[in-house]
This record gives C-alpha cells, sequence and structure tokens, in this order.
C-alpha cells in the first residue's frame, strides 16, 4: 500500500540527489583536516609544475633580453627573484586553497548528513509498515 | 512595454516546459560555434577540419556536460597546431595546462565560459563579455575572460602567422618557439584587452550589487565608458592601433545587448518602491524593497468542438404502427384483470349481504344468476366502460 510520507521522503531524496555527488561521499570519507591538507598539498604540486611552466615561457620569449650582458650578478638576482615570487604564491596559495577545500568538505559533509538522515528516515517508515 | 513583458513570460514558460531539449539544443548549436570557428580558422589537419567532425563534435557534446566541450575544443586546437607545428602545439599545450591549473581545478563547471570570449571576438562583438559577465557572474569570472582572450589572440597569431610558423628543420623549429612564445606573452593589444575587459568586469559587478536606483543601468553604461577608457589608455600608450570606430559601435552595441540580459534578469518597477525600517535587540534594519513587474502570460483555452455525426432517418409511420399494436393487446390485458377484480369485489359483496342482513341471492338463483350472467355478458361486450361503472356502483353498494 502507497504509503504518503514515504513517497513525499523518496521524492524528496530523488531531488536531493542531483545535488550529491559521488564525490561528496568520498569527500565525506576524510576527516576535514586530512581533505584540506592532502588538496593544499595537491595544489601546491600543480602550482609549482604552471609556476615552472611560465617561467620557462617567459624565460623562452624574452631570451634575447636575458641573454645580452649576462652577468653572474644579474642570473642570481634573477634566480633569487623567480625563488622569491614562487615561495610569495605558494604561501598565497596554500592559505587560499586550504580554506577553499575545507568549506568544500563542509559542504559536502552537509549534503551526505541530510542524504544519510532521510535514508533512515525511510527505513523507520519501511519498519513501520512491517 | 506590456506586450514585450507577456513575451517575456511566454518564453520563460517554454523554456520551462522544453528545458531538456533547448539545452541540448543549445548545446549543439555552442559547440557548431566552437568547432565550426576552429575549423575554419586554423583548419591545418584536413581530417579533423571536415564539417562532418564539427557536427559529430557539436553532437556527441550536446549530450555531455560542457566541460567535455572545453576539452574536446583544447584537443582539437593542439591537433590543428601539431599539424602546423610542433613548437606551436607544445607552447599552446603549455598554455591550457597553466590553465587547468590556475582556474579549472576549481571551478571545472565554469571552464565553458571561457568559450565564449573567443566566439564573441569572431563575431566581432567581445565587448559584450565583460558586460555581461559583470552583470550576470562574479569577480572570479575575470578569470575565464582573461583566459578566453588570450586563446582568441593566440589562434588569431596562428591563423595570421601560419606560413611563418611552418617548418620542419630544427633550427627553424627552435626559431618558431621562441617566436611564438614571444609573440603570445608579449602581444600588448592583448594584455591591454585583459585588463579592460577586467576592470570593466568588476566595475559593473560593484555597481550593479549597489541597492541604489536604476544601477544595472548605471553598471551597463559606465562599465562600457571604462572600456572605452582604458583601451584608449593602453592603444595611445603602447601604440597598438585600435580600430576606434569599432570600439565605439560594439560598445554601443554592447549597451544595447546589456539592456536586453538587464530586461530578461532584472526587471523591476522603482516607482513601487518601498522602504521600512525595523528593529529588533542587537540592530537597525533599513529595508528598500523593489517590486518586480510580473505580467503574467495570457493562457490560451482551446474548445475542442466534436465533430459531426451522421443520424439515420426514422420511419415515424412504421414506429406508431408498431407501438399500436403493442399497446391494443396491453389495454386488452387490463381490461380483462380489472372485470376480474371487479367480478371478485361483486361476490364478497352478495356474501356480506346474505350473512348479515339474511338476503338470500341464493333464493333465487335462476332469477338472478341470469341477470348477472347477462350483466356479465353485456359487461364483456360493452368493455371498460361499463366495468368501470359496475366497480363504482357495487362499491358505494358497499358504503
Amino acid at each position: 500500500m502507497l504509503n504518503e510520507d514515504r513517497v513525499r521522503l523518496m521524492t524528496q531524496m530523488a531531488a536531493n540527489e542531483g545535488e550529491l555527488e559521488e564525490e561528496d561521499l568520498k569527500i565525506s570519507s576524510y576527516y576535514r583536516k586530512d581533505y584540506s591538507s592532502l588538496h593544499t598539498l595537491i595544489t601546491v604540486l600543480w602550482l609549482t609544475v604552471g609556476y615552472g611552466i611560465i617561467v620557462g615561457l617567459v624565460a623562452l620569449g624574452n631570451m634575447d633580453a636575458i641573454m645580452k650582458n649576462l652577468t653572474i650578478n644579474k642570473t642570481i638576482t634573477l634566480c633569487v627573484g623567480v625563488v622569491v615570487v614562487y615561495v610569495v604564491l605558494v604561501i598565497i596559495y596554500a592559505i587560499a586553497a586550504n580554506q577553499f577545500y575545507k568549506a568544500k568538505h563542509n559542504k559536502a559533509k552537509q549534503r551526505v548528513k541530510k542524504y544519510y538522515r532521510d535514508l533512515s528516515r525511510l527505513g523507520k517508515l519501511y519498519m513501520k509498515e512491517k | 512595454m506590456s506586450t514585450i513583458l507577456v513575451w517575456k513570460e511566454e518564453l520563460q514558460m517554454l523554456y520551462a516546459k522544453h528545458a531538456v531539449y533547448v539545452e541540448k539544443a543549445l548545446k549543439f548549436i555552442l559547440g557548431l560555434a566552437v568547432f565550426g570557428l576552429i575549423n575554419s580558422n586554423i583548419g591545418f589537419m584536413k581530417a579533423a577540419a571536415s564539417m562532418l567532425c564539427t557536427i559529430g563534435l557539436s553532437a556527441v557534446c550536446a549530450f555531455l556536460p560542457l566541460t567535455v566541450m572545453v576539452i574536446a575544443a583544447s584537443v582539437l586546437i593542439l591537433a590543428h597546431f601539431y599539424a602546423l607545428s610542433l613548437p606551436v602545439a607544445a607552447v599552446a599545450g603549455a598554455i591550457f595546462l597553466v590553465m587547468y591549473i590556475f582556474y579549472f581545478r576549481f571551478t571545472p563547471k565554469k571552464a565553458w565560459l571561457v568559450l565564449l570570449t573567443p566566439i564573441a571576438f569572431a563575431f566581432k562583438i567581445p565587448y559584450i563579455i565583460p558586460i555581461a559577465f559583470g552583470l550576470v557572474g562574479t569577480p572570479v569570472y575575470a578569470i575565464p575572460v582573461a583566459c578566453g582572450s588570450i586563446v582568441y589572440y593566440m589562434l588569431h597569431y596562428v591563423k595570421g602567422s601560419s606560413a611563418a610558423l611552418k617548418g620542419t628543420s630544427a633550427d627553424s623549429m627552435v626559431k618558431n618557439f621562441t617566436a611564438f612564445a614571444k609573440q603570445v606573452l608579449q602581444n600588448k593589444e592583448m594584455w591591454v584587452i585583459v585588463v579592460a575587459f577586467a576592470l570593466c568586469l568588476l566595475v559593473v559587478y560593484t555597481i550593479r550589487t549597489k541597492s541604489a536606483d536604476h544601477s544595472w543601468k548605471v553598471a551597463i553604461v559606465t562599465g562600457a565608458i571604462i572600456n572605452v577608457i582604458v583601451i584608449v589608455i593602453g592603444d595611445v600608450t603602447f601604440d597598438i592601433h585600435i580600430a576606434y570606430v569599432g570600439l565605439i559601435f560594439g560598445s554601443i552595441f554592447a549597451i544595447a545587448l546589456g539592456a536586453a540580459l538587464e530586461f530578461f534578469i532584472f526587471t523591476v518597477d522603482y516607482s513601487r518602491t518601498e522602504r521600512m525600517q525595523f528593529e529588533d535587540d542587537e540592530y537597525y534594519y533599513y529595508v528598500k524593497a523593489v517590486p518586480k513587474i510580473m505580467v503574467p502570460a495570457p493562457v490560451k483555452k482551446i474548445k475542442k468542438i466534436n465533430e459531426h455525426k451522421e443520424t439515420t432517418t426514422i420511419d415515424t409511420d412504421a414506429i406508431r404502427k408498431v407501438a399500436m399494436k403493442q399497446k391494443i393487446p396491453a389495454a386488452q390485458k387490463e381490461a380483462a384483470s380489472t372485470w376480474k377484480r371487479k367480478n371478485a369485489d361483486e361476490i364478497l359483496f352478495k356474501k356480506s349481504l346474505d350473512k348479515d342482513l339474511g338476503i338470500s341471492t341464493q333464493s333465487t338463483p335462476g332469477k338472478s344468476g341470469n341477470r348477472n350472467t347477462s350483466q356479465n355478458a353485456a359487461n364483456r361486450n360493452n368493455g371498460n366502460r361499463t366495468n368501470s361503472a359496475n366497480g363504482t356502483n357495487n362499491r358505494a353498494g358497499r358504503k
């Protein structure tokens, strides 16, 4: 027999299922700190790759200007400049990525929590019918 | 005005009714525009530049998320570049990788916004992009606008210098590598446009989020003016020769499109603005409520009239005859039953007379019996009328 409450709950769950992505379940299996730390680390690694590519392209595009009157001092200054910019970028990116992934974890956790709560309510409704 | 508002409502209703198909169709059209423009402008790989490939890719991408279209467009560009020259493909691949690292990783669902900027450039309406993104988006949208501008200028350069970029010898490849990287990164026009668009977008976003009256209109016009000013300053400073006529007419067109966008997204009636003030334990609230202009679309009622049905001709004379035939025996039956009943009444009346008054009807059986018999026979011959008269008399007598 059709239970109106159960049908309503299942419809609501089906509607919410679109919001709940598979990734959410994966994210919620981590502790928030672990998740944000891991992804911040990955982001920093990607940043290093991206920064390397940008520096390479800029160096390639300005090869003539760099090679012109190249001295040891100029080389050291350039290298230090590149490293300083890299460190600054890493710090900014690490902070931003940490916040971003913490917020992402929170949202995913909330969606999964709501999904499980609805599942348990549905289970209780089935039990009550039996 | 009200007619246009009704059209808007009808359009929204139509979209709501057929959203699935409309989205697929729009994706297909976007795919045709993206892949068609790539193949027509930099179609160096003949197999990938065919119309069949364009339509096939568009059809496939129409059923997949928009991120797939971005990836497919990137791969197609790299394939064409590879057919032209390996260093060009390598530099373009590096630029795409940087875009992925710094933007797409964080908001993969908004990656498709990158596609719109090159399309707008190809259709000679690039100035609408920062205004439109500022109206509907957030400051983060400045990144896809910048990425899209870089991609467009990269394609534009390769299209114009394809002959110079060809070369298979090791020496020419190194030269091409350096020249292409230099051109892409040191294109002053590109950077001026990137800065102008980013500033325009931020200004439009900042103004349109204010609660002032007509903030959207002010934001659109201010954004267009900022765009023109920054580009002119960049042009004068770096001597990059931007066509002013195109810039001004493009900006006017952008204002018109921005106004159209406002009409569809933010239609409010400032003349009916209400201001309220209230407080709770911690705050005073100053609220400004601007009503939306809502015109309900007229609902068309369709009345279905049933189609004409053929009827048969009835022979009324024949029906009447049949009815008469059926009526007569029924009347006769009724008369017979009435006569029986009356006859029984008469017998009962006589019995009661015998019992109460001692008048013997049996004493003169011949006479009375004859009379009764003859009367009964007469009754039978005269039909109903006589029977009913007798019945009435009998009842009266009994009383």
